[in-house]
């Protein structure tokens, strides 16, 4: 008696007649995809925009060969035609099913179903707290010896759960969606994509099968290749749609002059770089010459004054310029402040004493609370006549002698000299905490035999610090050096919020390439230039990413950075 | 339950030598065969081979009639038990050992009976809610023959399953696995590094080196008759000796007096009992050249327990005697270099003091003897039980 | 550091440290104690001068206390008044009363009841007008005072001695204040929003990055274990390069892709809705790194002997790898969670945020707490809920998340 004797199988479709089916649906695919090719050729500019209707055009093509070839190979019984018949049937489910989602509104329809989840608040909670229960209470009995004791509790969850659902589904009301969808669906170009995906569906499951691999020879690392197809195909589809072609995209746009809305678009091959990039340096008998000075279209940057000549710096694009010498300040100053602090913490913290993990924890709660609840609360932190760093600085100036507070409160963000100083503040103390918790993965791999040693030599702290903590976290050093700057080179969130009067403010004292980007993409009207922006910022934090993975490769003991 | 067939397989891992080369071997139906030989040297991938873990690269495998190269494990009818045991974790020892029957989806009942005969068998009974990593060792290597045993496969596979537990241990489930065998009649091939548990545990054992398959054999087979040089060293504890030592064939005088036959090494001269004439005839005609001479420890015995001629006693100094209760290994020095096949010394993959200068033997007499380091020991030597390999190929001299 | 000394010294060391540690503590958790007792203002409290940590309300006592029925009663002070120490209870906010000028100090009032004072007969001109003189009591001694006006004003009633009353205009004196936080910051953030009720639609945006949130978590959860499992375990041809494609992708700022994503999302017609705010983000390279990487720590000969048991890939991922790999899918569930939760800058581009019903709540406080802010109370009771469920995930996910924020990349 072996595994064999299993109850009665349900009776298969046999391969033979399966694979001739399979073959004839290829024979039907290639049909409608050349039917479809017409059509989207033949459809005026209205009917379709441009890139759906390349897109339409190139996929049909696609997809007549794929068919061709597949129903060909089927029909041969090729030991090939069986990957190929996989690959083009699921690569077309996947996308008429996701057009058929389109088409009903599953995808916009995210928003009602939000809409509905409002009014069942109550009952989610409910439905929540219940799943969260049956899993803890699974914990918990897991972590006994003894498992698999009485699931009562378990159960019980999942009857709190099922009664919320009731609840939930009835206090929702999906009825609107639900007709919606039936409207939806009785559609002809719906009941024909629904016919699509089904087939393709349908004939992905019947290859897929052993029997069938059987049927065609498949080998064991085809069978291996289609398999990692298969799992990574989720995340590889998303990944190409949503990241690596998007990705093209941009690098494409940003040699265009590109309309945010509207049609207005034109190549314009490498200007928008030369236009980000353009200085002029002109001479000037006046000390603070303006704009006629320079080349036509350039804009006073900055004046210089060397060796008793005026100079005046200008720009095409002043305000990337100056958003670029904004963060470079910011760097300079933001990186120190949150890496040097989280160096020393993480070496009191990692000495194990009663405590410390408490610490820890508090100290990483401000990089995950979220940067527009935080930048609001600094925002009436730096407040200037109620605000806690006046008042506290007054406070002081009380009990200090040497701390000298101004008369008035001190308006921090509004002041050109403090404003970006005052991003810093709020940079670095978001970001210490993690900043620790990385250098105490880095603690990890410091041997304990060195502290030994040193204790046994008579080091002091100091000593101790400088001489073997310090040298040891070298590689984690530089990781965190790197993954600050490229954070703080994105600065975007923190000015958006408490900048002032407008975003960048004041007098562009906070501006930063990503704001200004954004500025240009979605407040002005040029995306090409503003991708071009984009590419240039991105050449910027790949050279840091770069000498991070130098490193990384380099230094293989980099401490807990694996 | 099946037969194991290897047609001139061949292993060859990505840019790696071949770890198992044109290997020939048939496992019977119901047969324990043994797979033994150094670590490395592609035991387990033949194990593998098998299971359907490894692709095979040449050659055929047959399992009963049907040729299962590209055959995915699980279609396979095999079960295997892993050095490591590798239960699932998460799964209690009931969910573990009903995995197989769960996937196959065989009714609950009907796992629920196997698996309780099955514990029942190994004695798991009260364990069977437990998670495996509140189980002993033993226990858990237990669990994972339940595995193996509830499926009722067609042939079991073992990955040196024992290697894991303390020595006593190892003892007790040897003889449980056999038993079980036994009990079961199903196929086993059974991997192992271990000599001992190679020729107890076995029907037949089955040699490898390098990917070479060396010698299939029953466990006795393999002992007296081996069939090269490094059989000769591998099978045996401790291992025979090996020394290089040369032949002078006296013609006998009397008519039907056999040839008197010599070897000798580093100052020493023994006479070859004519037995050993009717093992290794080809050691005639070795007169004048260099053999390898092939002693067993236990073929020595103190010159008082053992009557012989005064030329059938070796003289040596013990440069230490482990005393072990039984008996007394002594231990000693040649004064020759040692052995080597292929400019390899054999045994180096085992024994790293094999490179001392000299040859090292050992000796093992009886454990009421009292032996000094340093004292010279008279060893009579059984030389009816030696044997003698060419020192070029390593094969025997028959 | 060195823990194992002893002595004077070392412990001279160990209380600086802990002071140390202390004050950076005080550093990090001062802005969220100012959120949390914000949010329980009323907003003319926030923009009192000195700043205070305590949510005020106006004091009152019971009306029983001060011998009526009905409402409780509002307390006064007088600070000014030397002569009129302790609270006072306002009992009668609309008594009548009359103002006295001492005709020796026409700048001073005297305010008594509408009945008080006696008229001595004489007359006196005040700034042209004929005015009775009176003779009123101030304070002990009868001083002469013509009656400037008549008007309303409070009957206070001493708290401590209730049979001791004063007759003052109610503005001469000071609301007495005491804790008393304001809930109804909350209910009032997260209504509807309507300026007729002051509701700023919080709840509405609360419940959408609920949804965004599960779904992108799930999302990433289910092709990370999906991407991952096959990186790991699977041998398939071109993993290697897609491998190394994804591993270059993290390269990439996301301010590189904002722009070609937000014109995808118009050809698609997801802009302004929900859903541009969870599918493209379902998929995580880091995500499906943190599972590889997992699974390659599973012993190989767990996965093989289940395929020995006949058990498909797919039933091994789930059923075998996946169970195992509960920390890994812990942390990552954690990071997709505050990485979906706090994410501001594509919502910003891609969600009209004049419309709550698409706002996630980064947006909607953004825009409550932006430049044009008005009811900071009610902004701090919206900063307070949004910050909440990510701290307490953090709180409870703190194994996973310190074990692998090194290797997460979480920035
Ligand atoms: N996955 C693999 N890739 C490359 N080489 C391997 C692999 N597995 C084993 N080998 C090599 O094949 C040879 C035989 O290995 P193995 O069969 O595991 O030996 P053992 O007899 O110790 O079980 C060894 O040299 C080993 O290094
Ligand atoms: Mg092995």
């Amino acid at each position: 008696m072996g595994l064999r004797d299993r109850g009665p199988r349900t009776p298969r479709v046999a391969v033979d007649t399966g694979v001739q089916l399979v073959a004839a649906w290829h024979l039907v695919g290639v049909a409608a995809g050349i039917v479809s090719m017409l059509l989207a050729s033949r459809s005026g500019d209205d009917a379709l925009p441009a890139v759906i209707k390349l897109f339409v055009q190139v996929f049909s093509i696609a997809v007549t060969v794929a068919h061709l070839a597949a129903a060909y190979g089927t029909f041969r019984r090729m030991r090939r035609a069986r990957t190929v018949s996989l690959v083009t049937n699921y690569l077309l489910f996947v996308v008429s099913g996701s057009a058929l989602l389109h088409q009903l509104g599953a995808f916009t329809g995210i928003g009602k179903f939000g809409t509905g989840l409002n009014k069942a608040f109550l009952p989610f909670m409910v439905i929540v707290v219940g799943l969260l229960w049956v899993l803890v209470a699974g914990q918990l009995l897991a972590k006994k010896p003894l498992a698999a004791g009485p699931n009562g509790l378990r159960r019980a969850g999942w009857g709190l759960v099922a009664l919320a659902s009731v609840w939930f589904v009835i206090a929702a009301d999906p009825s609107g969606m639900l007709s919606m969808i039936g409207d939806r669906i009785t559609q002809p170009l719906t009941l024909g994509t629904l016919a699509v995906a089904l087939c393709s569906g349908a004939a992905t499951r019947f290859m897929w099968q052993r029997r069938v691999a059987v049927h065609f020879g498949t080998s064991a690392s085809e069978e291996q290749t289609l398999s990692g197809l298969a799992f990574l195909s989720p995340n590889l589809i998303g990944f190409s749609f949503f990241f690596a072609g998007p990705l093209l995209f941009s690098l494409v746009v940003s040699f265009f002059e590109w309309k945010t809305t509207g049609t207005g678009r034109s190549f314009v091959g490498i200007d928008n770089y030369v236009r980000a990039l353009s200085l002029d340096l002109s001479s000037s008998d006046v000390a603070n010459a303006g704009n006629e000075v320079l080349k036509p279209g350039y804009q006073v940057l900055m004046h210089l004054d060397w060796f008793g000549q005026n100079w005046v710096l200008g720009a095409r694009d002043v305000e990337f310029w100056i958003s670029l010498r904004n963060i470079t300040i910011f760097l300079v100053l933001a990186v120190p402040a949150s890496v040097l602090p989280a160096l020393v913490l993480s070496s009191i913290l990692a000495s194990r004493l009663p405590g410390m993990k408490v610490f820890r924890a508090i100290y990483f709660i401000p990089s995950v609370a979220g940067v527009i609840g935080v930048a609001i609360i600094w925002g009436q932190l730096f407040q200037s006549t109620v605000g806690w760093i006046n008042y506290l600085i007054l406070r002081a100036g009380e009990i200090l002698p040497f701390v000298d507070p101004p008369a008035e409160g001190h308006p921090w963000l509004s002041s050109n000299s403090t404003a970006l100083l005052s991003m810093v503040v709020v940079f670095a103390w978001m970001n210490f905490g993690f900043n620790t918790v990385l250098y105490l993965a880095g603690h990890q791999s410091i041997p304990k035999e060195l502290y030994e040693a040193a204790d046994i030599d008579g080091a002091n702290v100091w000593q101790v610090f400088r001489r073997i903590t310090v040298p040891q976290l070298r590689n984690t050093t530089f990781y965190v050096l790197i993954t600050t700057s490229i954070l703080a080179l994105q600065l975007f969130d923190i000015v958006w919020i408490l900048s002032t009067p407008e975003p960048g403010g004041p007098n562009n004292a906070t501006t930063t390439p990503v704001l200004a980007l954004y500025e240009e993409a979605f407040q002005g009207n040029d995306q090409g230039y503003a991708s071009a922006l984009a590419w240039v910022l991105f050449l910027i934090i790949f050279g840091f990413t770069f000498a991070q993975f130098r490193q990384q490769k380099d230094g293989a003991t980099s401490g807990g950075v694996s | 339950m099946a037969a194991v067939t290897f047609n001139n397989i061949s292993k060859r891992y990505k840019d790696g030598p071949k770890a198992v080369d044109d290997l020939n071997l048939e496992i019977t139906d119901g047969e324990f065969m043994v797979l033994v030989g150094p670590s490395g040297c592609g035991k387990s991938t033949a194990l593998r081979m098998i299971a359907g873990l490894e692709e095979i690269s040449d050659g055929e495998l047959r399992i009963g009639e049907r040729v299962v190269n590209e055959v995915p494990p699980g279609d396979r009818d095999i079960a295997m038990v892993f050095q490591n045991y590798a239960l699932y974790p998460h799964m209690t020892v009931r969910q573990n050992i009903g995995f197989a029957l769960e996937v196959a989806k065989v009714r609950k009942d009907e796992i629920n009976r196997r698996v309780e005969d099955a514990a029942e068998m190994l004695g798991l009974t009260e364990y069977l809610d437990r998670l495996p990593k509140a189980l002993s060792g033993g226990q858990r290597q237990r669990v994972a023959m339940g595995r193996a045993i509830v499926r009722s496969p067609q042939v079991f596979l073992m990955d040196e399953p024992l290697s894991n537990l303390d020595a006593k241990l190892r003892v007790q489930m040897r003889s449980d696995i056999i038993q079980l065998q036994a009990r079961l009649g199903t196929t086993m091939v059974y991997v192992t590094h271990d000599q001992v548990e190679a020729m107890t545990m076995g029907h037949r054992v089955a040699v490898m080196r390098k990917g070479v398959l060396q010698q299939v054999a029953p466990p006795q087979e393999l002992y007296l008759r081996p069939a090269n040089l490094f059989v000769a060293a591998f099978i045996g504890s401790p291992a025979m000796n090996l020394i290089t030592a040369d032949v002078t064939i006296e013609k006998a005088t009397g008519g039907d007096q056999p040839d008197d036959v010599f070897v000798s090494f580093g100052g020493h001269r023994l006479r070859i009992s004519p037995k050993a004439l009717d093992r290794y005839p080809g050691l005639r005609e070795r007169n004048g050249t260099k053999v390898i001479f092939g002693l067993r420890p236990e073929h020595f015995a103190m010159e008082e327990d053992l009557e012989v001629g005064d030329d059938q006693i070796l003289t040596i100094r013990c440069d230490l005697a482990e005393a072990m209760g039984a008996e007394v290994h002594i231990h000693a020095v040649i004064d020759v270099p040692p052995p080597a096949v292929d400019g390899a010394p054999i045994a180096a993959e085992d024994d790293p003091e094999a490179l001392v200068a000299g040859t090292k033997v050992i000796a093992r007499v009886d454990g009421i003897h009292t032996i000094a380091m340093g004292q010279d020991v008279r060893l009579a030597v059984k030389t009816h039980l030696t044997h003698f390999f060419d020192p070029a190929s390593g094969a025997p001299l028959r | 550091m060195s823990v194992r000394r002893k002595g004077p010294k070392a412990t001279a060391i160990r209380i600086i440290t802990y002071v140390l540690l202390v004050v950076v503590a005080v550093v990090v958790v001062f802005p969220f104690a100012v959120a949390v007792t914000t949010s329980f203002k009323r907003n003319t409290d926030i923009f009192t001068y000195p700043p205070s940590l305590i949510p005020k309300k106006d004091s009152t006592i019971p009306a029983a206390d001060v011998g009526l029925d009905g409402d409780p009663v509002p307390v006064f002070t007088f600070p000014a008044r030397d002569d009129r120490p302790g609270r006072w209870a306002l009992v009668d906010a609309d008594a009548s009363l009359a103002e006295f000028r001492p005709l020796d100090d026409l700048e001073r009032v005297i305010v008594l009841d509408v009945k008080a004072g006696e008229k001595t007969g004489a007359t006196v001109t005040i700034d042209g007008e004929e005015e009775d003189v009176f003779l009123v009591d101030d304070g002990g001694t009868q001083v002469e005072a013509y009656r400037s006006r008549l008007t309303s004003g409070g009957l206070f009633v001493s708290v401590d001695d209730p049979s001791t009353s004063v007759l003052d205009l109610v503005n001469f004196a000071t609301p007495a204040r005491e804790f008393g936080p304001r809930f109804a910051n909350f209910t009032e953030v997260l209504a509807e929003k309507d300026p007729e009720t002051n509701g700023k639609g919080v709840g509405r945006s609360l419940t959408n990055t609920v949804l965004v949130t599960i779904l992108v978590v799930l999302g990433q959860i289910i092709t990370s274990i999906l991407g991952g499992y096959a990186f790991a375990r699977v041998q398939f041809k071109g993993r290697s390069t897609i491998f190394l494609v994804y591993l270059g992708s993290v390269m990439i700022p996301f301010v590189v892709l904002i722009i070609p994503l937000f014109q995808l999302m118009l050809q698609v017609n997801w802009r302004d809705n929900l859903v541009a705010l969870i599918i493209p983000f379902a998929f995580t390279a880091y995500g499906t790194f943190l599972m590889r990487q997992f699974f390659l720590g599973i012993p190989a000969e767990i996965e093989e002997a289940a395929l020995l048991d006949g058990a498909s890939r797919s039933t091994i991922l789930w059923k075998v790898m996946v169970p195992l790999a509960r920390p890994a899918i812990a942390t990552l569930a954690t990071f997709g969670f505050l990485y979906a939760w706090n994410s501001f800058f594509w919502p910003l581009v891609i969600i009209n945020s004049g419309n709550p019903d698409n706002a996630v709540l980064s947006l909607t406080l953004s825009t409550l707490g932006g430049r044009s802010s008005t009811d900071t109370n009610l902004v701090f009771a919206g900063t307070v809920l949004a910050m909440t469920p990510p701290i307490l995930v953090f709180l409870f996910a703190q194994r996973y998340f310190v074990e692998n924020s090194a290797s997460s990349g979480l920035k």
